[in-house]
Order: structure tokens, then C-alpha cells, then sequence
């Protein structure tokens, strides 16, 4: 099938024509004579803190990684850990409230009515969060834009909007929703094609059914049914044909469509969940993208890891107990390994259009909402960078003066392209400006 | 000119001879002047050999109404057109008489094209009220009546207000900025906790509470429940007003319309979403709201209905029980056909066939996330499967109208038990299948031999509801229950008295009245400067209220529709109008019988009848015509605009219409529509009294000429009502009019002596719409059933039974 036929199927089909996942990445498309860099950025965030002793490296030049980020050993030397980020950011709302809606935006709560642990009662937050300020920022640019600007996705995120479930918002008092179901995000991305062997498994069905009515009408009303035959054969036809164009570089992924969404198949829902994402990448449809574990105060019950206690009630117990901490030992290297696999797939998914791998293009930022849990320290926050941009020299570990994440969120903007930024949330703490990974 | 000068009586003929044109027709005299030969020689040229039309001269086919001599009026008036009064006195009876038997009667019609029953798909509401029904009846309950009390359950929930502080102890009262109470310390705190029914969602709490005696301000919580009763179909906004937290869910009760749980601010926010709704149900609502620490607190419940203004929503439309969801298709389909003037489902498209398919997904999922609650099973049940099996089963069989044979079953769906990965996979596609078959979407498939129950069956519920036959009638189907007419009577009695044929009737009233043109009609704010958005939607409810009261009244007289002199009135409308009324709601409210006269003088018709300035005698009068007292109206020859600049602007609207409409040609309908547009020249364009027309006397004195030839004098609307009222082509019309509405098919299919059947029913019952109705669906159930039960069926009436197709 010709590009061309193609985009009139996904027309057909009720895709919009916007919607041209296959072809949107192809440069005979753009007319581009040079392979555009692309450089993309993943956000992915796990609740709770972490086990610092079990975390973080020593600052050196050469990595060696602690027990903790052990299943991203052979992604070191595209690793670069930064110690001494802080949330600096006070005001409304507890430590977990401000440690997962500032994170983003590194700025204050608004007053508001939901109470913490602790604290004054806070809104939402005050301004827009870095991704959603470089999706702006790309979706400016004419040769940056793409079709969703960026995407959120989530895993076991409960479904209920408040500063614990939220970490992107597109302003003020806009909190942008993750999506933790797949085949929503796969309808999202793909639209009907979604339900393509649901379909094609009754379809026969149906045109039988219609052809043994239409046996027994008048040739007037024959001719109605044999009309409606022809539509339903053609899409049948469109359906199987959809898949075969050689020309397209990243086929629709094959979801399984037997996964109950229950917190026992977190495992495999977060690996659907981080092959949609890469696909999503792969076909240029977003260049940003946040991967939401949980949330923050995630009590989430790990039983595919052997542990029937919540997430964060193990966090609040004090580092003696050490049935907990190999507990938590255990959780904080189960997030890495997903974010080994994320790596991996990029690592092994070649660029479009460009050279090298997806990974070479991509900056994953793995972060957290707080430093530690049973202290709820706003300091220390791990920040673990895998993948290349502009600007940061990976394969090391650093230890930072208690800096204030704002200018964390200013380097990934600038890395972005997005130079002209000056300040990003809290604009006194953004002083000294991006940081300097070089 | 020899021909007419030869032949039988034709006095004063010279006269009228049109000595503008000499024409040679070069016709035969004596026995061979027939009609045939005057109709070749003088009217072929134009209208076609057999009455067809010539293109480019005359392209409407030759039939109608109209009785003969009527027709042979209209010949020697104003034919041939281009020598009028060339074919007059026996010329004229003898080449009408032939056109008349030839083709253009409607006994005539039906000897040449004999109508057919026309294959149809669902129309668009009716598919989407077929899949509520049928998604709902796994939701026992779901479309139960709801009681009479009005309001929303409330549920108020706080802490006990704290012991006020010993005077004498304020000297070691807590300082001002104490830490505030962890939600552990809250917990420990007595509650305070009551239920009541509101009436309204409107409270304004202030930095009180919601008991100030005994019931802590500074946090609190309440959530209201209940049902909302929608009248009409379309969409919906619904609006929260609060500076707190707020939760709305409407229908879907897993999904909230608004979550605005958290504030952030002390401004009050406005909170809207839209969602469609089928119209004469109900739905289940739930507004949860709570205060922690906030300034003040509010909470107003607001919505706009599809043809309202934004208002608190009223309490008679608020329930404190609390229904079922209902499945509503949000897929949109493309516009059904009208080019016959209602809705039908004849022909299909790939866009069509599009709609069909994200509908059925979206059932399917829908399905999918409800499976539990629909099958009542849960997963870790031991017979889950075979559970899976039976719904399926049953999902195709009421959808499908009837059984499923048991090969039909295992073929269908089955077999999808067998090839899916989960059973849950299988019911998706058994759901897919099911919605995408023509069994379901071609509710009346053609078939040879006697109907059965269930034919009778889906054919009364189409009819009357526009939806799937419900447990009672297909149990009488299942019991043979269902083959005689006193049979089919009784659940056809039985079923009026549901609320979905309300609401099929009305759509019938947006039909029969054209209420199309009231959509969105502004006036001139300088010549009607209270005439707004707020006015123009008390109208609409003024007139729906009418109509139901009068459907649903135990005469449900056709004639008090027509000849009512009251109207119903709120105090807004009442100002508008010149009267008064005091208290809630719409109060019926006498007029002079000469100054108010049923629907034709209801201010929402007279208003949509009208520009935004200006009456409008001829869409006043075509409608009237058409549509009140029955008689055929073809479409103008040239469309001519009105433009009020071209006129002297000293004149009355009906001066400037006479001047436009004064040539013969045009006066061949406006001899008719005229009189009857005038009729009404005393209300404005707002549909207000008036007795002057640009400083002139208003004249509403007409006469009025019937197709029997007979003259009739009307001084205003009362006369042209009484006239309208009595005459049998009025009744004709408007049964005409709801046989098609309610069947989607043309009434000659069911024979040529339908019609006047019905009729005669009609008037011996007194006009009753809601018999003439119901006549009029046990007349579609009953198609094709052989002639000895049909006898039976007529023995109450004088005339032939319908004969079968």
C-alpha cells in the first residue's frame, strides 16, 4: 500500500489524519534532506523515598553502582547519578503533598482545603511542571512539534485527582491526569485499530448473518443489504491489510488483551505500559513523557515481590527494623529494574531517522518525591539520569551542594533546546541558573 | 381557435379568453372530444403523457388531494397556463375527470405504484433507545417509576461543636496560632451527623455550618442523592458553583462529571460539564461536597437543559431515589433521511457503518466494565463461565427481538466461548457481534407468511416506543398470547401508559408542529426588547405542558388542542402577555376565546412563524394549510423572497403580502394560504395581541375558499380553528401526520381505506389522540395477518378491513 492509500485507510477507519503514527517520523514525509537529532526526555517518578545507604554511589568518575541500582549495571556508563538535589520548596501542604506537586513545578502549593499529615491544607500547584513547559516549548517549534506534545503515563495510579496522584499540571490549578490503563493509552494512540481482532473475529459473523437475510428479501430490499454487505467486506479487507506496509518502521505493538487491571499484574502492566511508551517515541508521536509509579504515599502491596505490607507503612519504619528495610531494599530495586527495562528497550530500538539508538537520544530521569521516608527528607532527592542530551557527561556520579531542583529542571530544559529560560518555578531559588553536567 | 367554439354550454367563454396569446389546439369535436384527447392536446406539453412532468416545464407530477371538482376549478381558473380560459365549462370537466382517474387521485396512485413496505434500519433514536433498554434490562429496576416526592437525599456530616470556653478561664485559652489538628486528633472527635430530603441544591453557608447550634464550622461534609428527571433528549450542562471541594457524577456513577475535590483559593468556582441524555428518564446523581478550613462555604447545583437557561435545577426534577445507570451511546452517527419529512432509516453509508461500529465497541466496553454487576457474577465464581454463556445468550435475544434457535447460538456465539483467550473476551465479541448484526439493526426484516408474536411484538414497541420489545410482551409472544386483535389491544393499552411513549410523543409535537423553526429565534431587541433566551424557553415548556396535559387527560381530545383558551403561564410569561399570575411554577390562565385558540395561537408557533421583526402570513398560512385544516399544498414554482424594503412602507404586512402574491399564478395556493396566514395578523411576532399594524388597523377578516368549493368567512383565528376542528381533512392530516411518525412508514401500505378507517375511528371515539394512537400501532402490528382475524379486528368498524399485502 502506497503512503498515500494509507492515509486515506486511517482516514477511513476514523483515525484523523492527524493521527499518522507510521508516518509522521519518516523524513521523505517532511521533506527534510538530513536526519533531524531528535532529543526526547522521560520523567519517571517512585513514591516513598528511598534507602540512601543501599542508593547512592559514591561521587566519582567511574560509576559503582549500590545494591539498589544494581539491575542498571549495563547502562553505567550512560548513567550519571546527581546527589544533593533538594525540594526546596515550603509553604501549604505537608512533605509528601509539596514532594510530589512541587516536584515538577518547583513552586508553592496554593492555599486550598485538602490536609495532610501535617501542615497547613494546600490547593494544587501554582504554575506549570517542566514537562508540560517543554511541551509548550516543542510544540513552538514548527520541526519539534508532534502529535501529542507530550504523554503521562502511569502505573497502579488510583483514580482520584488530588497533589498526592498529580505531579504534572499545565498551570496552575490545571493537573494533568496519567493514564495507567493501557488500552486506553493504546486507543489513545492508535484509536479503533485497538479493537482490529475483536473485530475481525466477528465481522464474518456478520456478513454471513446479512448475506442469509438478504437471501429471502425483494430485489429492492436486496439491494440495501448487499450495499451494507459491501461496506462491512471492505472494512474486513482495511483491517487485515493494516499491519502489512513495509514501509512502516515501528508496527503497532500487540497488547494482550486478557490483563485484568489488578495490583498482582503490576508487573505486567508496567511493562505494557513502558512498551507503549517507547512505541510512542519510536513514531514521534510525543517527545516528552512522565511514567508515574503509584503515587505519593503509594501503599501499594508488592506480592509479585513476596511483600503483603503497604509501601509506604514500610517506609516510616525506622532503618533498625530490618525485616522492613530488606522490604524496601527489595521495592526500590524492583523501580530500577523497570527502569532498566525502559533503558533496554530503548537501547535496542534503532533511531529513526538518525543514528545510533533511541537511547542515545533520550534523557530518562528517574526521581522521587522525597529524599527518604521515615524522615520525609525534602534534601537528597535521587536523581538518576540514563540515556544522552546535550550537556551532560553520564558514566559518573556527583554530590551537588544542597541545590535547589529548580536548576535540575532549568539543565533538562536547556538540554531540550529551550535556552531562553531564565527561571523556572520559584524564581530566587533559581540562582547560579542551569547546572553544569558537562 | 375553432375547437371550443363547437361542443356543449360555453357562455361568456369568449370573455374569458386570454386575448394575449391565440393558441391553435387543433382539437377533435363531437364523441372523440374526450378528455384523453383534450389532456394530449392541451396539457401533455407540459405535464407529461401520463401526468409525470416535462423538465424544464413542469416538473411536479400530477397527484393530490384535491377532490374532482375542486380540479376542475382550478383548470378552467388557471390552465393552460400560458392561455388560461382556453380550456373551461365541459372542456374542463371532461379532461379533469380524466386526470383525476387517470393518475391523479390517490386511488389512482396506489393502481400504479402500488406502495411497499420499505426495509428500514434503526434511526438514530431509535438505535440508541434500543441499546438502553436492552443494557438495562440486565439492571432490574433501571426503568422503574419513581415516587412522588421531589428532591435530593442529604446525607450532613461534621464535628460536634467544642464546649464554648469558660469566661473566666480566657486568660489560658489556646493562643491563636496552636497547631492545627492532625486528622488522627480529628478522629477522636464526636460527630455530628443528619439526614434530610432538600428540595434544592442552594445553600450559602457562610463561615457557619450547616447547624451553627451544633455542628463545628470549620470542616464539614454533605452529599446529595438521588435521581434527575430528563424531559427531552440532547445535551445537558450541568454546573457547580463552590469556593470548597465538589464531586458531581451523573449516570455514570464511575466516572465523575466533575471532580473538583480540591480548592485552591476562597474565590467560588464554576464548575461545567455537558453530557447527553435520553429524554423521559431518569438517572442516578450524586454531588458530594466538603468544607476544611475554607473562609466561607457555598454550593449551588445548576444545569442548562437542550432547550433551556442556565437555572438552579427544579425540584420537580430532582428525585431522592436513586435509579440505575442507563447505557447511553455517545458515538455519533450521521443524520438519518428526511427527505420525506421524518426520520427514516432507509439506505446506509460507510459512515453509517462507521457509527454502527464504534457504537457496538463502546457497548462492548461498556459491558466489559460492568461485567460483574450486568451478569451478577464475580470472577472466583465455579460456574462463571457457563453464567458468561447465558448472558450472552440472552444479550442476542433481546436484542434480536425474539429466541435464538440453538444452532443459531452455537454458530454465533458459542463458538466465540471456544476460540476467545478468556470467557470475558468471548462476551465482548458475542456483544460486538450482536449490535453489528442486521438482525438488530433491521428491526422489521421482510418474511413470507402470517407474523408471529413476536413480529406483533417488536412492531408495537417500535411504534409506540421506538425501542425493544420489554418482558411482558415477549412473554406474551413466548405464550401465544399475542395473535388476536383484542390481544394485541390490551398490550398496546398496557403500554401507553410507559413513559417512553411520552417521549416518542414528544417527538411527534417537534413533528406535527415544526418545531424546528423555534430553535434559536432572536427578535429584534429594539422592537421586543423582553423577548430573550429565559422567555423563548418558558414558551417551549409552556407549550410541551399544554400538550401533555391534553394527550394525557383522560379525553385526550384532539379538538381541545386546537380550540383550548387558556394558556399555561409563569409569572415572567404572564407579564409578557398581559396577564398576571403569582407564585411558582405555570398556572393555566383564561383569554377571551376570540384572542386564544389553542396551539395555532400559542406564542412559541406565532413566534417561530415570524421574522425577528415582522409577522409572516404565508409560513403562518402554508403551515395552517398543510397541516391544520389538511389540504395539499405543492411547493412555489420559483422561490421569491421577501424583501420589506421593495414595499411602500406605509403598508400592513397584509397589503405587502397581497401586492407580492397577486398574480394568478401565485394565486392558484395563495387563493388558499392567504386567508388563512391573515387569519392571524392580530399577534405579533412574538405572538402578542395586537390590533394595529404600522399605525394601521390590524384587518383579520377573510373568507376562505375549501376544496369542496365551499366559502367560508373567518373574522380571526377562533373561526379558522372551529372550521379546522370539525373538517375531516384536518383529521386526515393529523393522523396522516402521526401514522408516520410513529410507523416510518407510508399509511397507503397498509392499505388504500386505511386512512379513512382511522378517521372514522377517529371521530367516533371523539378525537381521542391516545386511541387514534393506539389504533394506529395495532394497525402496523397487524400487517399481514390473513383476513378472517383481521374481520374480526374491523367488526367495530363500518368500513373494509385493510386488506393484506
Amino acid at each position: 500500500m502506497s503512503t498515500l492509500n494509507r492515509r486515506q485507510f486511517l482516514r477511513q477507519l476514523g483515525v484523523s489524519s492527524a493521527a499518522l503514527p507510521f508516518l509522521a517520523g519518516l523524513p521523505s514525509l517532511m521533506g527534510a534532506s538530513t536526519p533531524q537529532r531528535r532529543q526526547r526526555v522521560i520523567i519517571m517518578f517512585s513514591p516513598n523515598g528511598t534507602l540512601p545507604n543501599e542508593f547512592w554511589p559514591e561521587a566519582a568518575d567511574e560509576l559503582v553502582l549500590k545494591p539498589i541500582m544494581e539491575p542498571l549495571n549495563p547502562f553505567k556508563d550512560r548513567t550519571l547519578v546527581i546527589n544533593g538535589i533538594c525540594n526546596k520548596i515550603r509553604g501549604d501542604g505537608d512533605n509528601h503533598m509539596r514532594g510530589m506537586s512541587c516536584l515538577l513545578t518547583a513552586n508553592e502549593l496554593l492555599p486550598g482545603n485538602i490536609r495532610g499529615g501535617g501542615g497547613t491544607p494546600a490547593g494544587w500547584a501554582s504554575s506549570i511542571s517542566i514537562d508540560q513547559e517543554i511541551k509548550n516549548f516543542l510544540q513552538g517549534q514548527k520541526d519539534m512539534r508532534t502529535r501529542f506534545g507530550s504523554l503521562e503515563f502511569g502505573v497502579a495510579v488510583p483514580d482520584r485527582a488530588d497533589p498526592w496522584t498529580r505531579m504534572s499540571y499545565a498551570g496552575a490549578n490545571q493537573p494533568v491526569a496519567p493514564i495507567d490503563n493501557p488500552y486506553q493509552m493504546f486507543g489513545k494512540m492508535y484509536g479503533r485499530m485497538k479493537d482490529r481482532d475483536d473485530l475481525a473475529s466477528v465481522l464474518d459473523d456478520v456478513r454471513e448473518d446479512l448475506t442469509r437475510v438478504s437471501a429471502k428479501l425483494s430485489a429492492r430490499d436486496k439491494a440495501l443489504l448487499d450495499q451494507h454487505v459491501t461496506i462491512v467486506r471492505n472494512l474486513e479487507q482495511d483491517l487485515k491489510h493494516s499491519d502489512k506496509d513495509a514501509k512502516m518502521a515501528h508496527p503497532m505493538p500487540e497488547l494482550d488483551p486478557s490483563v485484568e487491571l489488578v495490583n498482582d499484574n503490576t508487573p505486567q502492566i508496567s511493562r505494557m505500559q513502558i512498551d507503549l511508551l517507547v512505541n510512542s517515541l519510536a513514531n514521534d508521536m510525543t517527545r516528552i513523557a512522565t511514567l508515574q509509579y503509584m503515587r505519593s504515599v503509594g501503599q501499594a502491596q508488592m506480592r509479585w515481590l513476596g511483600i503483603s505490607e503497604g509501601h509506604h507503612s514500610l517506609s516510616h519504619e525506622p532503618d533498625t527494623n530490618q525485616d522492613s528495610y530488606a522490604k524496601l531494599k527489595k521495592i526500590n530495586t524492583w523501580f530500577a529494574g523497570e527502569l532498566a527495562y525502559l533503558a533496554k528497550r530503548l537501547a535496542e530500538t534503532p533511531e529513526p531517522a538518525g543514528e545510533g539508538s533511541m537511547l542515545d537520544h533520550t534523557l530518562i530521569v528517574w526521581t522521587n518525591e522525597l529524599g527518604k521516608g521515615n524522615t520525609h527528607a525534602l534534601d537528597n532527592i535521587p536523581c538518576v539520569m540514563i540515556g544522552g542530551a546535550p550537556g551532560f557527561k553520564m558514566g559518573r556520579s556527583v554530590k551537588l551542594e544542597k541545590t535547589p531542583h529548580n536548576r535540575l529542571w532549568l539543565t533538562v530544559a536547556h538540554a531540550m533546546g529551550h535556552t531562553k529560560l531564565d527561571t523556572f518555578g520559584k524564581a530566587d531559588l533559581c540562582a547560579g541558573g542551569p547546572l553544569s553536567l558537562a | 381557435m375553432g375547437g371550443f367554439l363547437l361542443g356543449g354550454p360555453i357562455a361568456g367563454l369568449a370573455a374569458e379568453r386570454n386575448h394575449k396569446t391565440e393558441k391553435t389546439y387543433d382539437l377533435p369535436t363531437g364523441e372523440a372530444r374526450t378528455g384523453a384527447a383534450i389532456y394530449q392536446k392541451m396539457c401533455a406539453d407540459c405535464h407529461g403523457d401520463k401526468g409525470q412532468g416535462v423538465k424544464d416545464e413542469y416538473d411536479e407530477p400530477l397527484h393530490g388531494n384535491r377532490p374532482l371538482q375542486s380540479l376542475v376549478k382550478r383548470i378552467a381558473r388557471t390552465m393552460p397556463d400560458d392561455n388560461v380560459g382556453a380550456c373551461v365549462g365541459d372542456d374542463a370537466s371532461k379532461v379533469a375527470a380524466y386526470i383525476y382517474e387517470s393518475f391523479y387521485s390517490p386511488k389512482a396512485q396506489a393502481r400504479l405504484n402500488p406502495p411497499e413496505f420499505d426495509l428500514s434500519r434503526l434511526t438514530i433514536s431509535q438505535y440508541r433507545t434500543s441499546v438502553a433498554d436492552l443494557v438495562g434490562r440486565f439492571r432490574p429496576g433501571f426503568d422503574r417509576a419513581l415516587g412522588p416526592q421531589h428532591g435530593l437525599k442529604a446525607h450532613y456530616s461534621g464535628l460536634q461543636l467544642e464546649k464554648p470556653a469558660d469566661p473566666a478561664a480566657t486568660a489560658d485559652a489556646k493562643p491563636a496560632d496552636s497547631k492545627p489538628l492532625t486528622k488522627k486528633e480529628d478522629k477522636k472527635r464526636p460527630r455530628v451527623q443528619f439526614d434530610r430530603v432538600d428540595s434544592q441544591v442552594d445553600f450559602h453557608f457562610a463561615a457557619a455550618s450547616p447547624d451553627p447550634e451544633k455542628m463545628e464550622p470549620e470542616e464539614f461534609s454533605v452529599r446529595w442523592e438521588g435521581s434527575i428527571i430528563a424531559e427531552e433528549t440532547g445535551t445537558y450542562e450541568f454546573i457547580v458553583k463552590s469556593e470548597n471541594g465538589v464531586r458531581l457524577a451523573v449516570n455514570d456513577m464511575k466516572n465523575l462529571l466533575v471532580d473538583a475535590w480540591v480548592s485552591s483559593g476562597p474565590d467560588v468556582r464554576e464548575e461545567k460539564r455537558t453530557v447527553f441524555l435520553l429524554g423521559g428518564r431518569a438517572y442516578p446523581i450524586s454531588l458530594e461536597f466538603f468544607k476544611f478550613k475554607d473562609k466561607t462555604a457555598s454550593i449551588e447545583l445548576l444545569w442548562k437543559t437542550p432547550h433551556g437557561v442556565v437555572e438552579k435545577i427544579p425540584q420537580q426534577f430532582l428525585s431522592p431515589e436513586r435509579l440505575r445507570e442507563t447505557m447511553i451511546v455517545k458515538t455519533t452517527f450521521p443524520a438519518d433521511d428526511r427527505s420525506v419529512g421524518y426520520e427514516r432509516g432507509t439506505g446506509v453509508s460507510k459512515e453509517w457503518d462507521a457509527a454502527t461500529t464504534d457504537a457496538a465497541i463502546e457497548v462492548a466496553e461498556h459491558v466489559d466494565a460492568h461485567l460483574d454487576e450486568l451478569t451478577t457474577t464475580k470472577s472466583s465464581d465455579p460456574n462463571r463461565v457457563d453464567r458468561l454463556k447465558q448472558f450472552a445468550r440472552k444479550f442476542a435475544e433481546i436484542a434480536f427481538r425474539r429466541p435464538l434457535s440453538d444452532e443459531d447460538y452455537r454458530h454465533f456465539i458459542g463458538h466465540q466461548f471456544e476460540v476467545a483467550k478468556t470467557p470475558e473476551i468471548a462476551v465482548k465479541r458475542a456483544v460486538l457481534y450482536t449490535l453489528k448484526s442486521p438482525r438488530f439493526l433491521y428491526p422489521e426484516i421482510p418474511k413470507a407468511g402470517k407474523p408471529d408474536g413476536y413480529d406483533i411484538a417488536e412492531r408495537l414497541a417500535l411504534s409506540l416506543w421506538d425501542s425493544l420489545p420489554d418482558i411482558p410482551l415477549l412473554r406474551a409472544a413466548a405464550e401465544g398470547k399475542l395473535q388476536t386483535h383484542d390481544q394485541i389491544v390490551a398490550q398496546a393499552n398496557r403500554m401507553m401508559a410507559d413513559p417512553r411513549t411520552k417521549a416518542k410523543m414528544h417527538g411527534f409535537f417537534h413533528y406535527w408542529l415544526e418545531l424546528e423553526r423555534a430553535e434559536g429565534i432572536q427578535k429584534d431587541p429594539k422592537s421586543f426588547p423582553e423577548f430573550d433566551a429565559q422567555v423563548l424557553a418558558d414558551l417551549r415548556t409552556s407549550l410541551f405542558l399544554f400538550l401533555d396535559q391534553v394527550v394525557w387527560s383522560d379525553k385526550s381530545d384532539y379538538r381541545e388542542l386546537l380550540q383550548a383558551n387558556y394558556l399555561l403561564l409563569n409569572e415572567r410569561l404572564a407579564k409578557l402577555y398581559d396577564k398576571s399570575v403569582s407564585g411558582e411554577g405555570f398556572q393555566r390562565v383564561e383569554f377571551d376565546p376570540n384572542r386564544r385558540s389553542g396551539v395555532v395561537t400559542h406564542p412559541y408557533l406565532l413566534a417561530a412563524f415570524a421574522s425577528s421583526k415582522q409577522t409572516s402570513p404565508i409560513h403562518r398560512g402554508v403551515f395552517l394549510t398543510r397541516t391544520i385544516v389538511g389540504m395539499t399544498l405543492k411547493p412555489p414554482p420559483m422561490a421569491v423572497a421577501f424583501e420589506d424594503a421593495k414595499f411602500d412602507s406605509h403598508l400592513t404586512m397584509r397589503e405587502k403580502i397581497t401586492e407580492l402574491t397577486k398574480n394568478t399564478n401565485c394565486m392558484g395556493c395563495h387563493g388558499t394560504i392567504n386567508p388563512l396566514g391573515f387569519s392571524l395578523e392580530n399577534y405579533d411576532a412574538i405572538g402578542r395581541w395586537r390590533t394595529q399594524d404600522n399605525h394601521k388597523p390590524v384587518n383579520a377578516v377573510t373568507d376562505f375558499s375549501t376544496d369542496e368549493g365551499d366559502k367560508i368567512h373567518l373574522t380571526g383565528a377562533r373561526d379558522l380553528v372551529k372550521f379546522a376542528a370539525e373538517t375531516p381533512s384536518g383529521h386526515r392530516a393529523f393522523i396522516h401526520l402521526l401514522f408516520q411518525y410513529a410507523v416510518k412508514q407510508e399509511v397507503n401500505v397498509y392499505g388504500p381505506d386505511e386512512l379513512e378507517n382511522l378517521r372514522q375511528a377517529f371521530t367516533s371515539s371523539g378525537f381521542n389522540i391516545r386511541k387514534l394512537l393506539s389504533d394506529i400501532a395495532v394497525t402496523a402490528a397487524m400487517r399481514g395477518m390473513p383476513e378472517p382475524e383481521a374481520k374480526v379486528a374491523q367488526e367495530s368498524k363500518p368500513s373494509t378491513a385493510p386488506k393484506p399485502l
